[in-house]
Formats: structure tokens, C-alpha cells, sequence
């Protein structure tokens, strides 16, 4: 029974993070068509500007300020520069910049910063809570991944649901043409999409690197399961994304504590082919037909 | 004159969709495009709001050119298009819809406004929280000129709004763009393939063939010139 406590409560951790960054992939997916493939390697580098301001300064809150901040503005400098020109143009192109994007960090970062793991402190303590006389696995970190997480996305569907500026967003998402005739500035919208993405991407970096190592590569499973949590929820999905973390965290873990620590990457292929043979827009896909 | 179209061309490569097409609309009036499938209509209505850029001729709003003016300040400057096939965001729900219409204005009645919309239009009323894809055709064309007429435009440019409607609903909302017409002065240019129903609440009917204009007349008059009718009107 303890076993099985720890293993959900550490399936729940790793699942709101693969949410948070499902979340910035369905961002701008939405927005934009595009499957940001870079967005891992700009968390990992907003992630080394933190852990610079980190070391400097010895202050957490300022180096989490650092990472938000500057994943906001690499996120909208890398839209209105690098994508923006491949916009409208064929998906390939896209992914091939977004690839190159994902290719460019990572080595800029190891130039920048070396090619080396450098630990990042964790701002919580790392030892498990005891309950009476067992120990739950959940440290006083965890909690502080989970609710940063939760209370993020609690933003996030605040600006979407509440404010003119989240209708406009959607509104650009959902029909550029229109939204223009009615006066949104669709191209400034699609700019602040992926640089909230962009901020997402940078929390989730943060978190996954406290209490662990960081180097160039870090992000690279991160974004793998990230984005399979993503097409769980069908791509254009908010609930689905922080869904498809979650079931995609829990499953794995359940499959690393009874099965075999191996399986666990295939256990993340078998659910995802199990859901697109099922259902293959995803669990929660927004999109309705449209007449065209 | 609220809008003014002189001698507009445009293209897309090597097609030459509009050829030279002069019109204008003045406040009060409706001015109806006729024509069959490919002769432009849909064309000059999107050249005219920038969603296309013409190649040469000018588009002047209240005398002003607006001919380079980005698309997203057209509404700004008074200029509403309610594009062919509705044109409703159906993933956002019927009142998101209406926001986005007086997003830009700053009025404070902005909220009554809405209100006004669905006293307008009473099948929208008891829908406003449902998604814009759960209504009917022409619950829809409700929607998109309810949320044009929020933005307050001097000139409104509706492409096709009888395209796939009853003939019942067709006739509802022509009565009230030519009441708002009558009422407000607002100026309407109109898009039609339906040219019998559109005649019948245009004031100036105007025809176009392979992007260039054939006829332009008093809508009376169109209607009664057999030949014309015959030949490019199909009635």
C-alpha cells in the first residue's frame, strides 16, 4: 500500500510537469499549426540563464523570475524573427525550422555554457513527509512542483476564460480571417502565444531541473513525453494536455515500480497507439467540422 | 459617397480576377454585386476590406483612401465585412462571438449593445452561453450582422448572406438590413448570386462578368432588362 502511494504521488509530480510543457505545445499549436520541436532546448537554455542568476545572486525566486522572463521574451523573439517567415508557407517548413531551433539551442548552450551536468538546487527540501511512522515519497519539492504547476495553469485559463485579451487569442486560434475583418491584431497575438508558451516551457524547465542535474540535452525527455501527453489530448486541447500529462505521468511510474524501470518508454509508445487506434484526434479535441 | 471603388484590379498570378471594377455606395443606400459563380463578387468584396491586395485602383472610405490600409484597421475606420460562409468563430460561444464585435470600441454601453443584439435577435438569446457551432445556418447569419453592426461601421459589405438559407430566413434578413439601411444610414454593399432577392432591396444594382462590370443601374431597372437578365442574372 505505502509502495503504491509513493508511486502515484511521484507519477502525479512528473505528470503536472509533462503537463505544463503539453500545455506550451498545444499553445502554439493552436495558434500557429506548428509543433514548436525547439521548445525543450529554449526551456534548457532560460534554465541556465537561472541557474547563472541562481549561483550569482544565491536568490530562487529571483533565478524562477530570471527563467519566466526570459522564456517570455525568447519565445516571442524566436515567433516574430525565425517563424514568422515560415508561417503561411508548407508545414515542413515549420518543423524543419522548429528542428533547427532545437538543434541551434542545444549547441549554442553547450558553447555558452559547457557540455557538462551542473547541479541545480533544489528551493525545497528533498526528503519525504512522514506520516506517523511511514515515510510518503512526496517531498516538500513535489508539493511545490504541483501546486507552481497548478497554479500557472490557474493564469493561464484566467487570461483565456476572463479577459478580452485571452478571446482575442482564441479567437486568432480558432479563425485568423475572421478575427482580423473584426480588428484582433492576429499577429500580435500569435507573438504573445509563444512567448506564454515560451514561459510555460521555461517553468517547466525550472522545475524539472531543481533538486537535480542540468546540461545541453536535459529537456530531451522532457519534451519527448511532453509532446505524447500533447497528442493525448488531441494538440489543441488545454484540458487534454494537463489530462494527457497526467495519465502519461501516473502510467509510467506504475509501469517503472511494478514492471521495470526499461518498459517505461515503451509504456508511453503503448498508450499513445492504444489512444489514436481509439480515438484519433485525442481524448479531448476542440476542433469542430468547419464549413468551408 | 461612404465608399468609393475606382477602377480596381486585381490578380492572382496570372488570373486577373477584378478588371478595372468601379462602384460606390452612398449613406442610406444598398448596393448590390450580381453576377455568376467566378465573375469576382467575392473577390472586390475582399480586395475592398485588404484581406487582398489589389494591384492597382484605389478604395476611398468617406473620401479617405484606404486602399493600403491593414485589414485589422478597416473595422477601426468604419468598415464592417461579414464574409461568405458565415464567418462565425464556432469554437468560441455565441456571446464570445458578440464580444468580439465591440472589442475595439471603447463605448460604455458596450454591454447594452449586446443586449440590443439579442432583443434583435431572440434565437440568440436563449443560446448565449452554447457554442457557435450548435447553431443553425441561419441562427448563424444572425450572429455574424448582429456582430458586425456592434463594431457601429458606416459601410457593411455582406458576401452571400443567402448562400444555403431558407427562403423564409433569406427574406428576414434582408428586411432588416434594408430597415437598418432605412433607419440608421448605413450604407450596404451586397454580394449576391441570388440576384432576384437582392434587387429586391438594392437600390443600385451593379453587374459583374469575368471581373469587369457590365451594368450598372437603378435595381428597378436591372430587374426589368430582360436581356440582362438572361444573360448573366439566370432569372
Amino acid at each position: 500500500m505505502q509502495q503504491f502511494v509513493n508511486i502515484t504521488l511521484n507519477g502525479l509530480t512528473v505528470g503536472f510537469i509533462y503537463s505544463a510543457f503539453a500545455l506550451c505545445l498545444v499553445l502554439i499549436f493552436r495558434a500557429t499549426r506548428i509543433i514548436n520541436f525547439g521548445q525543450g532546448a529554449q526551456a534548457m537554455f532560460t534554465t541556465y540563464i537561472a541557474l547563472e542568476v541562481l549561483q550569482r545572486s544565491g536568490s530562487y525566486a529571483l533565478a524562477l523570475l530570471t527563467a519566466l522572463v526570459s522564456g517570455f521574451l525568447l519565445g516571442g523573439i524566436v515567433e516574430r524573427v525565425i517563424v514568422r517567415p515560415v508561417e503561411n508557407g508548407p508545414e515542413i517548413n515549420a518543423v524543419i525550422v522548429t528542428l533547427g531551433l532545437f538543434v541551434g539551442f542545444v549547441a549554442l548552450a553547450a558553447i555558452v555554457f559547457g557540455n557538462s551536468f551542473e547541479g541545480f538546487a533544489a528551493p525545497f527540501g528533498v526528503r519525504g513527509i512522514s506520516v506517523g511512522d511511514a515515510t510518503i515519497a512526496i517531498t516538500p519539492n513535489n508539493l511545490y512542483n504541483i501546486v507552481a504547476v497548478l497554479v500557472a495553469m490557474a493564469l493561464l485559463l484566467c487570461l483565456f476564460r476572463f479577459t478580452s485579451l485571452g478571446l482575442q487569442m482564441r479567437a486568432s486560434a480558432f479563425g485568423q480571417e475572421v478575427a482580423r475583418l473584426l480588428g484582433v491584431r492576429v499577429g500580435r497575438m500569435l507573438t504573445l502565444g509563444w512567448a506564454l508558451a515560451g514561459m510555460f516551457g521555461s517553468l517547466a524547465g525550472i522545475l524539472i531541473a531543481g533538486g537535480s542535474f542540468i546540461s545541453p540535452s536535459f529537456m530531451d525527455g522532457v519534451v519527448v513525453f511532453g509532446f505524447v501527453a500533447a497528442v493525448l489530448g488531441g494538440l489543441d486541447s488545454f484540458v487534454g494536455a494537463v489530462v494527457g500529462g497526467i495519465v502519461l505521468g501516473l502510467t509510467t511510474n506504475y509501469v517503472q515500480g511494478y514492471v521495470g524501470q526499461e518498459l517505461q518508454t515503451l509504456a508511453a509508445l503503448a498508450i499513445l497507439m492504444t489512444v489514436l487506434l481509439a480515438k484519433p484526434g485525442g481524448l479531448f479535441s476542440s476542433s469542430v467540422a468547419r464549413r468551408v | 459617397m461612404v465608399l468609393e471603388v475606382k477602377d480596381l484590379t486585381t490578380t492572382y498570378g496570372p488570373v486577373t480576377a477584378l478588371d478595372g471594377v468601379s462602384l460606390s455606395v452612398p449613406a442610406g443606400k444598398v448596393t448590390a454585386v450580381l453576377g455568376a459563380n467566378g465573375a469576382g463578387k467575392t473577390t472586390l468584396l475582399r480586395t475592398v476590406s485588404g484581406l487582398v491586395r489589389s494591384r492597382s485602383g484605389s478604395v476611398l472610405l468617406d473620401g479617405q483612401d484606404i486602399t493600403r490600409v491593414q485589414v485589422e484597421e478597416m473595422v477601426r475606420r468604419g468598415m464592417a465585412h461579414v464574409p461568405e460562409g458565415r464567418g462565425v468563430i464556432a469554437e468560441l460561444t455565441v456571446e464570445e462571438n458578440l464580444r468580439l464585435g465591440s472589442l475595439f470600441r471603447k463605448d460604455a454601453d458596450a454591454e447594452e449593445r449586446i443586449e440590443e443584439v439579442y432583443t434583435q435577435f431572440p434565437p440568440l438569446d436563449s443560446r448565449r452561453k452554447r457554442s457557435a457551432h450548435t447553431l443553425s445556418g441561419g441562427e448563424r447569419q444572425m450572429l455574424v450582422v448582429g456582430r458586425a453592426l456592434l463594431a457601429k461601421p458606416k459601410v457593411l459589405l455582406l458576401d452571400e448572406p443567402s448562400l444555403g438559407l431558407a427562403p423564409l430566413i433569406v427574406n428576414q434578413i434582408f428586411t432588416l438590413v434594408r430597415h437598418l439601411v432605412d433607419s440608421t444610414g448605413l450604407a450596404v454593399l451586397l454580394v449576391e448570386q441570388n440576384a432576384k432577392s437582392a434587387l429586391g432591396i438594392a437600390d443600385t444594382g451593379v453587374v459583374l462578368n469575368l471581373g469587369k462590370v457590365v451594368a450598372t443601374d437603378d435595381a428597378r431597372a436591372l430587374a426589368a432588362d430582360e436581356g440582362l437578365r438572361h444573360a448573366y442574372l439566370g432569372f
